[in-house]
């Protein structure tokens, strides 16, 4: 990685962290918030707007764009197919369909997380299965089977919303769908940090082979690269930050899938600078989005996913659809 | 050393090399020819242990290759195949220190002194040291074709496996290729390399490894081999055999002379 764009992406995180912790319904000052982070244990208000609801949203909001972003690189990598995103794997499909059903089913509010992320990790085991073949995987199978039951399932999720129309819950289960960090706290943040962390050490494993596998399957197994093992590594990390954003944010969309594709573009494809200028870039991306969810219209909040899509998509499409020279200048760095 | 002992493939199940044996030494360059589809590649690929043997054993130094763990295995042997891959923005150089992965333990992914030597060393040897930095993608095939030939030298192995490497390349490079693997099986390195001409063979190689009849028909010196008759009913065709100033034989295919089909299917087996 370039030293100015290390030096970037190293400013990017903490930048929009502050500006995050800024704004928000009630406008703060730069004075007020150092103050309220240098006395944690303060009694007051302004305490309570920065350590109970804006510090874990950021935190929250940081770690499902760091998570996704990861995600998306280490499976793009993997399949060498820059469509490919965290939700390939039936992950969020499947945690959809799980907490439709509960919900439904008016299963507690608190149960609700552990239900997604076991049947988020469920469902894409279940894919890993089908896409099976020898120790390995077969990646046409992946993607074919991770698409046909994501599709299932969210044939499951549209029934439950079909049934839910007469009772309160169609609404809740809506809102889950669009993403929203609204209502999350330090709590969940600390319930999914040990799955975080298992599926953060796991991207760093893979970072070598990912590396290899740029060359082919076949090239990456004769330069030592067990293939094999590498996909059941980068299977289960990315289902692991997968399913755990799940569980804190719902359904967001776009950063894993548009993330990678910026970073590729700003950093070159070697993983080792690929994966942590993922992280930055998703969790810079997620932490600025939040915070204008929830003060654009506040008090009311936008859905993070929506409002990533409607901002994301068209600059996206600019800067892959611009002039092919000023592309490929970019390309060479 | 590598010794295969009756040895089997199978590709998709369809049996395509039986009862293979041989021995080939370090410092051997070793030259497979045989026609299209007759299972060299597969061999190649089976000899670096990208491919399950259906039977028999292969060693590499006393050990059986199926046996060491895929690391253990790129440390000893490289294989350079001339299939291509789709490479998004992959600077030459870059694709070349792909062949330093067995050289470093799966956590360990930035590039050391010695690696950053053995990639601007193997990019010498195949003349490409001035287009290090240019975006792989941009490259002709037999540019190409070169720096895949870098990436199984950066491996720095005893054994090099190459899957016809010169296809692609131009006469001139053609030949600095063959001279630059005679050299390194000069200097001790075991080089096995699949090649359509069998005059590039006839030329470079110590010994030449003839596959027809689904298995090997013969390894042998070039001299003997390109006056084998089998030759001409393994690829249906009448070849006129050339002595040349320096002595050896070269081989050309006698216009409008083709072995009828039943020649070739009673051809003798080793």
């Amino acid at each position: 990685m370039k030293p100015l764009a290390a030096f970037a992406l190293a400013v990017l995180v903490p930048a929009a962290a502050a500006a995050s912790l800024l704004v928000g319904g009630t406008p703060l000052s730069v004075a007020q918030v150092a103050g309220a982070l240098a006395h944690p244990h303060r009694d007051d208000t302004l305490n309570v707007i920065i350590w109970q609801l804006r510090l874990p949203r950021v935190c929250i909001a940081a770690t499902v764009g760091a998570a996704l972003a990861l995600c998306g690189a280490m499976l793009q990598g993997m399949l060498r197919n820059p469509l490919a995103d965290p939700y390939l794997t039936g992950v969020s499909a499947g945690a959809a369909a799980a907490i439709a059903v509960a919900m439904l089913a008016g299963a507690s509010a608190a149960a609700i997380p552990a239900i997604g992320f076991v049947a988020g990790l469920g469902a894409a085991l279940l894919v890993a299965t089908l896409a099976r073949r020898g120790s390995g995987i077969d990646l046409n199978r992946l993607i074919l089977a991770g698409v046909s039951l994501s599709t299932l399932f969210a044939a499951i999720v549209t029934l439950a919303v079909v049934r839910a129309q007469s009772s309160n819950y169609a609404g809740t289960i809506v809102a889950w769908l669009a993403g929203s960090i609204a209502g999350r706290g330090w709590h969940d943040l600390l319930t999914t940090a040990p799955y975080l962390a298992a599926g953060g050490f796991l991207a760093v494993l893979s970072i070598a082979p990912l590396n290899a596998l740029r060359i082919g399957d076949l090239r990456a197994r004769a330069v030592g690269v067990d293939v094999e093992r590498a996909q059941w590594l980068i299977l289960a990390g990315s289902s692991l930050l997968a399913a755990s954003s799940v569980v804190l944010a719902g359904l967001v969309g776009f950063i894993g899938l548009i993330v990678p594709h910026l970073a590729r573009r700003i950093v070159g494809s070697n993983a080792g600078a690929l994966l942590p200028a993922c992280a930055a870039i998703g969790a810079a991306l997620c932490m600025l989005a939040d915070a204008v969810c929830r003060s654009i219209v506040a008090p009311a909040e936008l859905p993070i996913g929506v409002l990533l899509a409607f901002i994301g998509v068209p600059t996206f499409l600019y800067l892959y659809l611009r002039p092919a020279a000023a592309a490929a200048r970019t390309a060479r760095r | 050393m590598i010794e295969l002992h009756d040895v089997a493939l199978d590709v998709g199940g369809h049996p395509l090399l039986s009862r293979v044996s041989a021995r080939i030494e370090a410092g051997e360059l070793v030259v497979v020819i045989g026609p299209n589809g007759v299972g060299k590649t597969t061999l190649l690929r089976a000899l670096a242990g990208v491919h399950h043997a259906a039977g028999g054993t292969m060693r590499v130094d006393g050990i059986a290759i199926g046996a060491m763990t895929a690391f253990e295995r790129a440390r000893r042997i490289a294989l350079v195949t001339s299939d291509d891959v789709l490479l998004d923005a992959l600077a030459v150089r870059d694709v070349v220190a792909i062949g330093r992965f067995p050289h470093h333990r799966w956590w360990q992914w930035r590039s050391r002194e010695d690696d950053d030597t053995a990639v601007v060393r193997a990019l010498e040897a195949v003349g490409m040291s001035d287009f290090a930095e240019r975006l792989f993608a941009s490259l002709s095939s037999g540019e190409r074709q070169r720096v895949w030939i870098a990436l199984g030298l950066a491996q720095e192995t005893p054994i090099l496996l190459l899957d016809e490497p010169t296809s692609h390349l131009d006469l001139r490079v053609a030949h600095e290729i063959l001279a630059l693997l005679r050299e390194l099986a000069s200097s001790g390195k075991l080089v096995v390399c699949a090649l359509h001409d069998i005059n590039e063979a006839a030329a470079y190689a110590d010994r030449i490894a003839l596959l027809g009849n689904k298995t090997m028909l013969a390894i042998e010196p070039p001299e003997s081999l390109l006056n084998d008759r089998r030759l001409d009913s393994v690829y249906g065709i009448t070849m006129e055999r050339i002595r040349i100033a320096s002595g050896g034989v070269r081989i050309y295919a006698k216009d409008g002379r083709w072995v009828s089909r039943e020649r070739r299917s009673r051809a003798p087996n080793g």
